[in-house]
């Protein structure tokens, strides 16, 4: 009975997966670009083996490959445990100082350590750091609001030109309504579940992260699907009784969105005008979900404390209310 | 699926009154045409009738019963503008038709469209205007339907394609399906429907069976002695139903006697004095252009 909806979210999909396949090979095209140089550490071990009088020693510690590189000339160790594919190196290379110091970080799986005692440095690569789960929901979230958006306005659509196939379909509207937006829900869904693969696989192409789920709850699982249904939901309850324009609600949504929380953030003790501008402004956005998912309004407390419980909770409301109002309005179109 | 009843069916928009305490009855398996002058409220009865548009007032039922949602496996529509989706193929259409009617004819639908020449293949953007009412037709056609209802169904199409609509039309009412259609080409009507109702200004002007208004109506065609010759109340007689006078020709519609008529013309000293058949065309023009107008001037005023 939604076929055509399902035809709409296919072919929406089908772009959204040539847009990330696009993301893998530029990601695929970059590793393979900086394979030869991309550390410190590879270019040290490539000079050091070729090094005469280096040993090389390989042994298995612990289930670990180890290979420790050695020359005794150079004052150079350097062990390499490597733990396969999916487990990640750790290489640790004790050489000589030199007067370059490296800042200590941890991108992603991977992350530098530098010690110095006595003449000598230890810098520590490591590819095999936990990366947060939490981080590919994010992206994945972010990718499910902007295929909401794409997709937030299925009822305009029909209400443009094609009510006579839409309404004649033998369902109560209640029904093909439900149905559409049960259609669409499927495919923001799958386009974050799309994107969480991608992010991982373009991570893996450098280094297979270790993924933890420590921080990964119910909550935030919630939070990450609720919100771009809540704004999916507010997209098409604003656009359902549209004939006309409904694309230009969609084009200018996120940028009002942003301008609404912008205005609200304020500062209320600021001039009179302000004031007037951040109340205004701050009643409007209560009702916009990208409020509840704006990490700058959690930080400048227009939101408060509110925790992801709360946010949660009232992001379900905003989706709840927002699509009783499109299956409402859907219920009173008229061709 | 019988009779379709249509009482005091009113529409407005604002203060635009579309569809002004319309009724009538469309029987079974009969081919019914809808007639009437642009924006006499055609469209506006068959969006209600469909449920398209909710009705300020009155009813439409189905063999006694009101619209409801399962009613629709059982009525294809065909608007009067193509409300195919652009981005979509013709297959497509076919298989959303395939997945939402129950009684839908794959078979059917894959026949008429290689009759119509319509690649299915093509997004339907790619078609001519008239290929996409072909399409539309072909694919209401296909739906088995109880009850078709055609808005200018030949809207577009090459004579060719005009008849072969026609055909399909008279076809569908053999199958015993019951067909509604509206169209300004008033020969097609006259050739296909056995019922017509003709609308103007929303109200309803004239309905019956195409035989019986044809066979009720006599035209009495007269020549004037002079162009101002008074015709002496001839207008106000209520055997006649109108009178219009072009020069010294006068031609008087009357459902009465022709012969009264005629003999009332050649006491007031007419010349060439015949009694004229009626076809669907006359009925029409006499049912909804203005008898008032004409009124002086029949009179020699």
């Amino acid at each position: 009975m939604n076929y055509v909806e399902w035809l709409r979210v296919r072919n929406c999909l089908r772009i959204y997966a040539i847009v990330l396949g696009c993301l893998i090979v530029l990601a695929l095209i970059i590793r393979i670009s900086i394979s030869n140089w991309m550390s410190d550490e590879q270019y040290t071990i490539d000079r050091v083996s070729r090094e005469p009088g280096t040993t090389i020693t390989h042994s298995m510690v612990d289930g670990v490959n180890r290979t420790v590189i050695e020359n005794a000339r150079e004052r150079t160790t350097i062990t390499i445990d490597n733990k396969g594919f999916f487990g990640g190196k750790v290489i640790t290379i004790t050489e000589p100082a030199t007067e370059r110091s490296r800042v200590n970080q941890h991108i992603g799986s991977f992350s530098f350590q530098e010690s110095h005692s006595a003449g000598m440095q230890t810098v520590t690569t490591r590819t095999d750091e936990p990366v947060n789960f939490a981080i590919f929901l994010v992206i994945g979230m972010v990718a499910m609001l902007l295929v909401a958006t794409i997709l937030g306005a299925p009822f305009a659509a029909e209400n443009k030109d094609h009510l006579e196939i839409a309404l004649l379909k033998p369902v109560t509207r209640t029904r093909y309504a439900l149905g559409t937006i049960g259609v669409d829900a499927a495919g923001i869904a799958v386009s974050g579940v799309l994107t969480i693969i991608a992010a991982i696989v373009c991570q893996a192409m450098f280094e297979v992260p270790q993924l933890d789920f420590s921080q990964t709850d119910g909550w935030l699982l919630l939070f990450v699907v609720i919100g771009p249904f809540a704004w999916y939901a507010a997209i098409n309850a604003v656009t359902t009784s549209l004939k006309r324009g409904s694309g230009a609600v969609v084009g200018f949504a996120w940028p009002a969105a942003f301008v609404i929380i912008g205005l609200a953030g304020i500062p209320i003790q600021g001039t009179p005008v302000g004031q007037v501008v951040h109340t205004i402004f701050w009643g409007v956005s209560r009702i916009v979900p990208i409020t509840y998912m704006h990490e700058f309004e959690v930080r400048h407390g227009v939101v408060g404390d509110l925790d992801l419980p709360s946010r949660v909770g009232i992001l379900s409301l905003l989706m709840l209310v927002y699509g009783a109002l499109a299956v409402l309005q859907w219920r009173r179109v008229e061709a | 699926m019988s009779t379709i009843s249509i009482k005091n069916l009113r529409k407005t928009y604002g203060p635009y009154m579309a569809v002004d305490d319309l009724s009538f009855e469309i029987p079974e398996a009969c081919v019914f045409g809808l007639l009437g002058p642009n924006g006499a409220g055609k469209t506006t009865t068959f969006k209600c009738m469909l449920g398209l548009a909710r009705p300020t007032s009155g009813t439409v039922l189905y063999g006694g019963l009101p619209l409801v949602p399962a009613t629709q496996q059982h009525i294809a529509y065909v608007p009067e503008r193509s409300v195919l989706y652009d981005w979509m193929t013709v297959a497509e259409h076919v298989e959303m038709q395939r997945r939402a009617y129950a009684k839908f004819s794959v078979p059917k639908a894959n026949e008429l469209l290689r009759q119509f020449g319509i690649d299915q293949r093509k997004k339907t953007r790619a078609l001519s205007k008239g290929m996409r009412t072909a399409t539309m037709v072909a694919l209401a056609i296909a739906r088995e339907a109880d009850i078709l209802i055609f808005d200018e169904p030949t809207s577009g199409l090459d004579p060719i394609n005009q008849r072969h609509v026609l055909n399909l039309i008279i076809n569908e009412s053999a199958r015993g399906a019951t067909v509604i259609f509206s169209s300004h080409q008033i020969g097609q009507v006259e050739r296909a429907a056995e019922r017509i109702a003709v609308v103007d200004r929303g109200r309803l002007a004239l309905e019956g069976s195409v035989d019986d208004l044809k066979s009720d109506r006599k035209i009495v065609e007269a020549i004037l002695p002079s162009e101002t010759f008074a015709l002496n109340g001839l207008a106000g007689d209520p055997r006649i139903t109108r009178i219009d006078r072009n020069g010294r020709i006068v031609r008087a519609l009357t459902s009465h006697d022709a012969q009264d008529v005629l003999a009332r013309f050649e006491a007031l000293g007419a010349s060439g004095l015949r009694i004229v058949d009626l076809n669907l065309e006359d009925i029409f023009l006499c049912a909804v252009s203005p008898a008032d107008a004409t009124a002086d001037v029949v009179e020699g005023r």
